[in-house]
């Protein structure tokens, strides 16, 4: 046999081995996009907020794509719709679990969602960073594959009362959504406030959709509280403003947790929007590790401002691409290990988690409406104004 | 003091649940169809009225007739096509005629969907208060309350004081009696259910005023109007509104002393208990 024929015989064998390795392992093929799947809330009442976090998912997506994308392989995001409904979103996982084979996943919109696909991480074995999934008790012992990559539902409002019980408030009205995030929530903040010592002079929790807000607006009127929180979702956060002016009642402190950073809270209230005290995860001038090419990305791509769900959710891509690069892998328990192991800069701060997979590195500012826009008004190196008291209501 | 504002919370919250009543009362109380599609013809009229307000300037009292009008044609086109060729189904109509509008509600929470996404949105409009001493009335609750009350008195008397309104009330007690008088029944269902949609648009051009609302809102508003219609008594017109009023003011009472979740199920507890004891509706209890 010469040379050339042996050459020959070579490259064929191992031509015809290269190619049994492909047909072997189809999903490690080189020219096939590693497919990432998630449900957002495009619908139902979460979706004015869970819009944000899907386009902070799709600008790390088309980030890391532009530059060659993971192991070589594009991405691709394979999005659908739950609906805002815990249920629908099972399904949906299950779907891309099962029928998409999806190589990778992302935690879909808030937390009573991810409450419900989370067990199904651990059975399935899926290593899933939760972007919007607040609330702690996602993240105890037994859970294993979800990793926390917002903060900590118990820290929405934190700073708050503190601030308005050095500035003499007394008496606070808590108001809590029915739901997983806004009554975590609820209870850290009826907590908080009876260790600052402050009164709580009422309380109630209530349902979407559409409750009578009148009632509990009067009712509050009537306990004549300083601070008012509302643990709240968009459209909650909304209607409660409408029946506190409708009932002539402006508290000094007036603080919602979700809704108010939603540019279409102001467009909904108009002036009344103006002195409402929110929080955020994430805000433009956070001195962290690619927060301004973020917001600037963002706002070219999307054509509005950034808020901390598109953070988290761009954040959750960053966090996996770094696990995937940092074990080489797409094994769901390598990634899983690597994510316990390392901690990640992400636009939001450090992503590190405990044992369970609960945050130990991200934390909540305020921000207030001032004049129709949102101003960071804590922490106060960062702050773009001053608080503003009392809440005007008009 | 609290007790006259309770009332007046409650008086405002039952007129805006009068209109959302009344026009799916309208609809079955002459062609004994529940129309399922009731809600999302409100939730339309909200987006859309929201959508045009926002880019026109225009107050939403403007857009109110033009909602009205478009919303008339609308039915009446509709009404042909998807509901008159069910009357003569007979018994079977009532049923088919759920499954027609449970499919038109449908069909046009999607559209509304495409055309307007799926967010919450609410219009600020006049949002500031009146005070009378310890009393504070919201000018958009009370214009919506006003307005939404008008428009179900020129209902009553239309029905009951013009001709027209003589035939469609006959024509919903007996159509086979009416058109042996020569009322023209076909017509009257067309306009009945035209009538019937322009009304449920009417209102929800009115809550968005009031209340932030999205395409997927149109099932609860069904619902609502559902459990308004059924305490008053099917095609009750007087029931209906007495119904309205009392949810509302029941409503009120328990938002204030015992909270939002009570406020949230009361409609249906009421419900359930008035089903047990007076199954025919509280008008004719009464």
């Amino acid at each position: 046999m010469t040379n050339t024929h042996l050459l020959h015989r070579l490259a064929w064998a191992s031509g015809v081995a290269m190619l049994l390795s492909f047909m072997a392992t189809p999903g490690q093929a080189a020219d096939k996009p590693i497919l990432i799947g998630a449900t957002s809330s495009e619908t139902g009442p979460f979706a004015a907020d869970a819009e944000y976090n899907l386009n902070g998912m799709k600008l790390g997506i088309e980030e890391a794509n532009a530059k060659g994308g993971w192991l070589g392989r594009k991405l691709e995001l394979k999005i659908y719709d739950d609906e805002s409904k815990p249920g629908t979103a099972v399904r949906l996982y299950t779907r891309l679990i099962t029928e998409d084979k999806a190589d990778l996943l992302i935690g879909p919109y808030s937390s009573g969602i991810t409450q419900a696909i989370a067990p199904l991480m651990n059975k399935q074995q899926y290593a899933v960073v939760e972007p919007e999934a607040s609330i702690p008790t996602i993240y105890v012992p037994g859970n294993k594959w979800n990793f926390q990559g917002v903060a900590s539902s118990l820290t929405y409002l934190e700073g708050l009362l503190p601030l308005a019980n050095k500035n003499g408030a007394k008496t606070v009205a808590v108001l809590g959504l029915k739901s997983a995030f806004t009554l975590a929530c609820y209870d850290a903040r009826i907590k908080q406030a009876e260790q600052l010592g402050m009164k709580v002079v009422y309380k109630t929790t209530y349902s979407l959709p559409e409750p009578d807000f009148a009632s509990m607006a009067l009712a509050i009127k009537n306990a004549q509280p300083d601070v008012v929180l509302g643990c709240t979702y968009y459209p909650d956060a909304v209607g409660l403003v409408k029946a506190f002016q409708a009932q002539g009642f402006a508290p000094k402190y007036f603080a919602e947790t979700v809704g108010p950073v939603a540019a279409a809270f102001t467009k909904a209230l108009g002036p009344l929007a103006n002195g409402i005290i929110s929080n955020t995860g994430w805000w433009h001038n956070f001195k962290t590790p690619g927060s301004k090419e973020f917001t600037e990305h963002y706002k070219a791509m999307f054509k509005q401002d950034p808020d901390y769900h598109s953070a988290a959710g761009y954040g959750a891509v960053k966090v996996l691409g770094a696990a995937v690069e940092g074990t080489k892998s797409l094994d769901q328990d390598k990634i899983r290990v690597w994510l316990h192991a390392n901690t990640v800069d992400t636009v939001q701060g450090p992503f590190k988690v405990d044992a369970n997979g609960l945050s130990q590195g991200f934390s909540q500012s305020l921000v207030q409406i001032q004049d129709g826009h949102l101003k960071l008004v804590t922490p106060e190196d960062l702050a773009e104004a001053k608080l503003l008291v009392p809440y005007p209501g008009k | 003091m609290l007790a006259v504002q309770l009332l007046i919370n409650g008086i405002l919250l039952g007129g805006t649940y009068v209109l959302i009543a009344q026009s799916l009362n309208l609809i079955f109380g002459v062609m004994r169809v529940v129309n399922l599609a009731h809600g999302s013809f409100i939730v339309m009229a909200g987006l859309f009225t929201f959508w045009l307000s926002a880019r026109t300037g225009l107050s939403p009292l403007i857009v109110l007739p033009i909602v009205f009008v478009v919303s008339f044609v609308v039915g009446a086109l509709l009404q042909p096509v998807l509901i008159e060729p069910l009357m003569n189904q007979g018994r079977r109509a009532e049923l088919l005629s759920l499954m027609v509008t449970f499919g038109l509600d449908y069909v046009l929470v999607q559209i509304a969907l495409h055309v307007w996404g799926a967010d919450y949105v609410s219009l600020p409009y006049l949002q500031s208060t009146w005070t009378f001493g310890a009393i504070t009335l919201s000018k958009a609750l009370v214009v919506v309350g006003l307005f939404a009350v008008g428009i179900v008195a020129l209902l009553y008397f239309g029905l009951n004081y013009t001709s027209f309104g003589k035939a469609l009330l006959a024509a919903s007690q007996s159509p086979v009696g009416a058109a042996c008088c020569g009322i023209n029944v076909r017509r009257v269902r067309l306009f009945a259910f035209a009538l019937g949609i322009a009304l449920a648009s009417s209102a929800g051009t009115l809550l968005i005023m009031i209340l932030p609302m999205a395409a997927e809102s149109a099932d609860n508003l069904t619902i609502l109007a559902f459990v308004i219609v059924a305490l008053g008594g099917l095609g009750e017109y007087a029931g209906v509104t007495i119904a309205a009023f009392l949810l509302g003011l029941a409503q009120s009472l328990a938002g204030y002393f015992l909270g939002g979740d009570a406020a949230n199920v009361l409609p249906f507890v009421i419900l359930i208990a008035v089903m047990l004891l007076w199954p025919q509706g509280l008008r004719r209890a009464a």
